[in-house]
């Protein structure tokens, strides 16, 4: 058990105060509106939401899960957290598309983008499926922390579960989202502070990057400094085949909406940025620092392998970072490594807090009880919402001994059958309501029989997570392709005015060349004379930079190449492997090739788009109330 | 609480909470369009 002084303990106080009383500073911004208590009004600069999408994605249960696959798979390991690529995409795909659509929430935005009766079930849906999702996360969350705190003082659990919730439901309920953004960004520079001390410390405490490295050499243990030690093709514990797929979910889930869990969250700090551009920069800077946070980690769980290699419990491991922590630092830091812990704690709960109220507010509450609702009686049913959320997840917390389990059901749950669906719901005019529905519900029966009943029933075998993967999007495709067709398109006028918003990448042309004849978008030529269009565009008209053109190609293509040299380079950097410092370099210059590429015509799509949006906003409150 | 029981309440709660929400849009929609032509979306 860690042993706290009073200066500990001091740290720890002054770290809680800072948040409360900070809650106290944004309370009468939060109350003014709905938009501002759940999107702090649309006017974050790219760093805000940035730090937002870090520190929330850095939760208590997250040291465990990444100590849990590099000690346990070497830096292949660090593939698991790879996923995080669909950010590199999302950032110059998706969050483009999304922003620009002005919804609240992906439930909302079912109602733009399809129409009719299809489209409002899919929103009741999925905002009934995010209200129960965002309690089950404050639920597994709030678990770690339980196990965290009876690691470092011998407290039962619930305590753990139960007081830091409380703490930070106390500044969500108070000051909405704008406590929750600022909340994170103090607590991702306490976050990053303590992940960086703890890292180096365990790092030496091994004797240093060279003898970590050297170490793992002479246990014969030399393939977990290979992230492509794979056990071939299909067979073994790491196949190539895995690592492909994780790869495609990863970077072609970019391209949609709803990778695995993580978009939902995105999708609030996409909307709560003040231009298109400050959405794609804050995605993208989110996404990168948690990557750089796993090269820390990697490194020094490399380093812990190296001080006890003989570990063969998986939950006696998987708190190997908290050890370094609590069993390296001395008296006084203790406090200052507890208070980042709580950091972390906290950003994720009051993110998931005002996450699944906004659910139950504006897609549950506003669309489908109370349309006529005024923005104070809002803020208070968020606020109510807020407290259902958090007794919830009391409840489910103590149900989940087993937090692994649940987790990668929940994982398959929303992902595998429907990985498919949020790609084509962004990219292909024709998929509709109908189609994305049966996906969702075919996805539900399908993943419940496919990972759990079918195999213990012995009428199939259990298969690798990977095939589960393809089986489950080949069930959906079986499923989703024919609902589709035998339905009708989304109404054209529907889409038109959809398309003009939003301008999505993909098979739009009937919907592009219908708006064209309607007059609402121009058709954009390049000049047939001998004035050439230049190899990169940097002087954008606000028509020619809707279109996506080669400059978005380029961001797209380098951009999941910068996120891996980063993660793979930092973490050779961190062991003293000199080609990490080549990947480092080819990072930076990858990273200003894309600034250069896409910053002048980031700034035209925003700038266009910034002119129309209160009259969207206007027309967005309009099909709230059910008047249009 | 045993394992399995625990995740069957569990998951039964969240797939209860989609189809309550899809039941309260229905309603909803059925209210607010009552007398007006039938959805353009489904066949």
């Amino acid at each position: 058990m860690a042993d706290f002084s009073i200066l500990d303990w001091f740290w720890v106080t002054a770290f809680l105060l800072l948040m409360v009383g900070g809650a106290g500073f944004f309370y009468r911004l939060a109350r003014r509106s709905e938009s501002d208590f759940f999107l702090a009004g649309r006017g974050l600069p790219w760093w805000l939401p940035a730090s937002s999408v870090f520190s929330t994605h850095t939760a208590t249960d997250t040291p465990m899960w990444i100590t849990g696959v590099i000690y346990g798979h070497g830096l292949r390991g660090l593939w698991y957290t790879f996923f995080t690529a669909w950010t590199a995409v999302g950032a110059f795909v998706s969050a483009r598309i999304f922003r620009r659509s002005l919804a609240y929430t992906q439930a909302e935005w079912q109602s733009l983008r399809f129409s009719g009766l299809g489209a409002e079930l899919l929103r009741g849906w999925l905002a009934g499926w995010q209200f129960f999702m965002n309690m089950f996360i404050l639920g597994w969350v709030g678990m770690a922390m339980g196990k965290v705190c009876e690691l470092a003082f011998g407290w039962p659990i619930w305590i753990g579960l139960v007081i830091p919730s409380l703490i930070t439901a106390i500044y969500t309920l108070a000051a909405g989202y704008w406590g929750v953004v600022m909340g994170d960004f103090l607590q991702g520079i306490v976050a990053v502070f303590a992940i960086l001390l703890v890292s180096m410390v365990g790092i030496f405490a091994a004797g240093g990057p060279q003898r970590v490295t050297g170490r793992i050499v002479e246990l014969g243990e030399a393939w977990r400094l290979d992230p492509f030690a794979f056990t071939g093709w299909t067979g073994g514990e790491f196949p190539a085949l895995w690592w492909l797929t994780m790869l495609v979910i990863a970077v072609v889930g970019g391209f949609g909406m709803g990778t695995s869990i993580d978009w939902y969250v995105e999708a609030q700090r996409i909307q709560s940025s003040r231009t298109v551009r400050d959405a794609s920069y804050g995605l993208w800077a989110g996404g990168l620092l948690t990557l750089i946070r796993n090269a820390f980690w990697a490194a020094s769980i490399l380093a812990f392998f190296a001080m006890l290699p003989g570990i063969t419990n998986s939950a006696e491991y998987e708190l190997g970072w908290f050890r370094l922590g609590f069993e390296l630092l001395p008296t006084g830091l203790l406090g200052v490594f507890f208070g980042a812990l709580l950091a972390i704690h906290l950003s994720t709960i009051s993110s998931h807090l005002n996450l699944g109220a906004l659910y139950m507010t504006r897609d549950l509450y506003q669309r489908y009880l109370r349309p006529d609702a005024d923005p104070k009686q809002l803020v208070r049913v968020g606020r109510a919402a807020t407290g259902v959320l958090l007794v919830g997840s009391f409840f489910y917390g103590l149900m989940m001994e087993d937090i692994t389990s649940w987790l990668i059901f929940a994982l398959w749950l929303m992902m595998a059958g429907i990985w498919l669906p949020n790609i084509l719901q962004v990219v292909w005019w024709r998929f509709n309501a109908w189609g994305y529905l049966a996906s969702w519900i075919a996805n539900l029966g399908a993943s419940w029989l496919v990972v759990w009943v079918l195999p213990s029933l012995d009428v199939m075998p259990k298969i690798p997570d990977y095939l589960q993967f393809w089986m489950l999007m080949a069930i959906g495709l079986a499923v989703f392709l024919p609902a589709t067709y035998l339905t009708r398109p989304e109404p054209l006028p529907h889409l038109v005015r959809y398309y003009v918003m939003t301008r999505p990448l993909g098979w739009w042309k009937p919907v592009h060349d219908e708006a064209v004849r309607r007059g609402l978008l121009t058709e954009t030529k390049e000049p047939a004379t001998n004035e050439r269009r230049a190899l990169i565009r940097r002087t954008w008209t606000a028509e020619q930079a809707q279109a996506w053109t080669r400059e978005d190609w380029i961001a797209i293509v380098l951009s999941p190449v910068v996120y891996g040299c980063v993660l793979f380079g930092l973490v050779r950097v961190l062991l003293w492997q000199p080609s990490g410092f080549w990947l480092l370099a080819l990072a930076v210059v990858l990273t200003g090739v894309i600034y250069w590429v896409i910053d002048p015509k980031l700034c035209a799509v925003s700038t266009d788009y910034e002119e129309q949006q209160a009259a969207y906003v206007a027309r967005l409150d309009k099909q709230m109330r059910w008047e249009e | 609480m045993d394992k399995a029981l625990a995740t069957v309440i569990g998951m039964s709660i969240a797939y209860l909470a989609s189809f309550l929400g899809m039941g309260l849009a229905w309603w909803s929609w059925r209210k607010r369009k009552a007398g007006s032509p039938p959805d353009e979306g489904s066949r």
